[in-house]
């Protein structure tokens, strides 16, 4: 971003596309996956041999399309993906999308995660214990008639009987 | 924050023959601090910057970034961190308190037949066994100073934490399937205000260092009363890279560098090496010397050798109502009833199940990598459904599990990186599989619509890489951490255990050192040292 691309528009909305196939969310809206693309394209961006490899793997999605991969309907991108994740290229796009996709703060919403949490207090009185689906169980250690075998019979040595 | 060599406490002229201690974590902050406080003067050289409370974050990438160790290292051999992260080894923190900055807490002891794993386990094909040169009777005092110092819950008094929601699936799942030795501790944080420090607002950031400082950890406790006591200089973003002995072969001094790559050397009386299991041996292996032809310490042949790093897995539930894992204490939950040795079940050693929360932007790179497509993307749509928890059981040191110099990857300085070779034992793959599977029926038992699960991360638990030994042919260290073949050369982190047991290693490591400590202290007090 900022700087002078070496992917064009067209190269940016196939990669939208296809990380969109291959880490689908129905509630997920484009926005996380356009801004994981562009990390993604600024990372490639930054050496010759990662932008070769992403220039050719996006061109090779479109010509499998028959044009556009963006274009392309589901179920043809799918088995255009379905084969392309074993090339190099797949690798970067899979590589950084797990730590970019999944460290979005809008992504976190969806997926029902509340992010940093010291400065309000932490979850001490906003639900650390709200689960209500369960009994509540005891904290304390076990304090009935059983002691924890910690070797069983038949593990024990010969003669060191008795030793714990 | 990193690039600047700081000083902290009183100086110390690198002439003057100090204890020097290398690394400031859960052995060498502990050392530090006994040792001081019995009035002999300390130099901590430590790797990392000094982050402060107020500097960690409530981020789990941008932590990492300020935390980890990142230095050059590679993995190899046929365990899975070695494709799937093949220069993160492990995942250790690189900061003044080491790794006790991104512990989570828990606290068990070892068993007694753990410290005699060849006498309990007899012959294992492939492992390279060893029963401890010292017994729980002797660890236990200590064990109880290392529980008073860290404020472990359910232990002298300090009470249980609370449960968090992510254990109310945990206990309820161990209660249903039979288990009876579960509770939320004992672990080092604060269930209420103790030694100077709070309670836990169950924020949830464990990994990250803690805000709030209810968790224990030798930056916010031993280092500092170190440097109060006016007896102890600690200098920041120092890296030793070699140990130096006298004629006589005596450990007289550590060699450092600072922050700008200026090498320093500073005298010492003694050397306590705590730099964490793959650092330690790297140091020793760096420091060759004619008399020491093959690495210091090292004539034994088994310095970085039985590199263990626990048996693990993890195992994360989805349900079809809300957990909300992440929030509160990450392992404030244990299930003991596995920790135990009963090899009817497949292999010898034991493991504890225990509480595990990751945010989406770990789980997303550590639940199942190389993932993708709708299986991978399931698993995350189901976030707040999901209840998760960590396997750790003790693994087979074996001679081949190795942490060497690598002959082609340089660090910035051009020394040597790290090379940490490991494959599973059979008898590691066996537990790994009982625990999965018994994590599967507890899950279920409280109404999991499904499981997965999750190959080992990069290793938090780093041990026996220059163990102790009662003989000097079977290890690098004798019973008080001591080189057998280096006087003044002391080993106090997790590099010093002799098999790695099942429990989680930080207490061990501090009652390791407060006993190494004392131990010290005498012998100085006595001349004999």
């Amino acid at each position: 971003m900022g700087e002078a691309s070496t992917f064009d528009d067209g190269a940016r909305r196939c990669l939208i596309r296809l990380i969109q196939r291959a880490f689908p969310h129905s509630t997920f809206p484009e926005g996380p996956y356009a801004r994981t693309a562009d990390v993604i394209l600024a990372q490639a961006g930054g050496n010759i041999p990662d932008a070769i490899a992403m220039s050719a793997g996006l061109a090779s999605l479109d010509a499998a399309a028959g044009g556009s991969f963006a274009d392309a309907d589901d179920a043809t991108a799918d088995a255009i993906v379905a084969k392309a994740t074993d090339a190099p290229f797949f690798a970067l796009v899979r590589a950084t999308t797990v730590v970019t996709l999944y460290n979005d703060a809008e992504v976190w919403k969806l997926i029902g995660y509340e992010g940093a949490s010291f400065d309000q207090g932490g979850y001490l009185h906003r639900g650390f214990d709200d689960l209500d689906w369960l009994p509540d169980p005891r904290t304390e250690e076990y304090d009935g008639p059983d002691t924890l075998v910690v070797v069983a019979a038949g593990d024990e040595p010969a003669g060191t009987e008795g030793v714990r | 924050m990193a690039g600047k060599t700081e000083s902290f406490g009183k100086a110390i002229d690198q002439n003057t023959e100090a204890v020097v201690i290398v690394g400031s974590g859960a052995g060498g902050g502990t050392i530090a601090y006994e040792l001081t406080r019995a009035g002999i003067p300390c130099v901590v050289l430590e790797a990392g910057p000094f982050l402060k409370p107020d500097d960690y974050e409530n981020d789990e990438w941008a932590a990492f970034g300020q935390m980890a160790w990142l230095d050059a290292r590679t993995a190899s051999g046929s365990y899975r961190v070695a494709r799937d992260f093949p220069n993160l080894p492990a995942w250790i923190v690189k900061a003044v308190g080491g790794s006790t900055t991104h512990w989570s807490g828990a606290t068990p002891r070892f068993h007694e037949h753990e410290f005699r794993a060849r006498t309990y386990y007899g012959e294992v094909d492939g492992a390279n066994l060893l029963d401890w040169p010292i017994t729980l009777a002797d660890m236990a005092p200590y064990y109880d100073k290392a529980e008073i110092a860290i404020g472990s819950t359910h232990r002298h008094g300090r009470p249980a934490l609370p449960a968090n929601n992510n254990y109310k699936v945990f206990a309820n799942g161990a209660e249903r399937v039979g288990y009876k030795f579960y509770a939320t501790g004992p672990y080092g944080t604060n269930a209420e205000p103790y030694d100077g420090r709070p309670a836990s607002i169950q924020d949830g950031f464990n990994f990250q260092g803690d805000k709030q400082t209810s968790k224990w950890s030798t930056a916010v406790r031993e280092i500092p009363r170190a440097l109060d006591t006016g007896l102890c200089e600690l200098r920041t973003e120092c890296q030793a890279v070699q140990v130096t002995h006298d004629a006589s072969g005596k450990a007289n001094g550590v060699l450092y560098l600072d922050a700008e790559g200026n090498l320093h050397r500073q005298a010492a009386r003694i050397v306590c090496v705590a730099g964490n299991s793959i650092e330690t041996p790297r140091l020793l292996l760096l420091s060759a010397t004619g008399l020491h032809p093959n690495g210091l310490a090292n004539s034994s042949g088994q310095v970085g050798r039985n590199y263990q790093r626990h048996t693990t897995g993890s195992v994360y539930a989805r349900f079809d109502k809300p957990v909300r894992m992440y929030r509160g204490e990450t392992m404030a939950g244990i299930i003991a009833d596995e920790a135990r040795l009963d090899s009817s079940r497949g292999f010898v050693g034991g493991y504890y199940m225990e509480t595990l929360s990751l945010g989406p932007a770990f789980l997303a790179a550590f639940i199942e990598p190389g993932g993708w497509g709708s299986d991978f993307t399931e698993l995350m749509d189901a976030y707040e459904n999901t209840a998760g928890m960590w396997i750790v059981g003790e693994d087979m040191p074996q001679e081949s599990n190795r942490v060497t110099l690598n002959s082609q990857l340089k660090d910035k300085w051009g020394l040597p990186a790290a090379d940490v070779h490991f494959d599973d034992h059979p008898n590691d793959v066996a537990m790994r599989e009982h625990g999965y599977s018994r994590a599967d029926l507890l899950y279920e038992s409280v109404g999991a619509l499904g499981t997965h699960h999750t190959p080992p991360y990069p290793a938090t638990h780093n041990l026996g890489t220059a163990r102790m030994s009662a003989k000097p042919d079977d290890g690098v260290t004798d019973a008080w951490g001591q080189a057998h073949d280096v006087p003044g050369l002391f080993v106090s982190d997790g590099s010093l255990m002799t098999t790695g047991a099942a429990a989680n290693p930080t207490l061990t490591i501090v009652a390791l050192a407060i006993r190494q400590a004392e131990y010290i202290a005498k012998e100085f007090a006595a001349g004999s040292l």
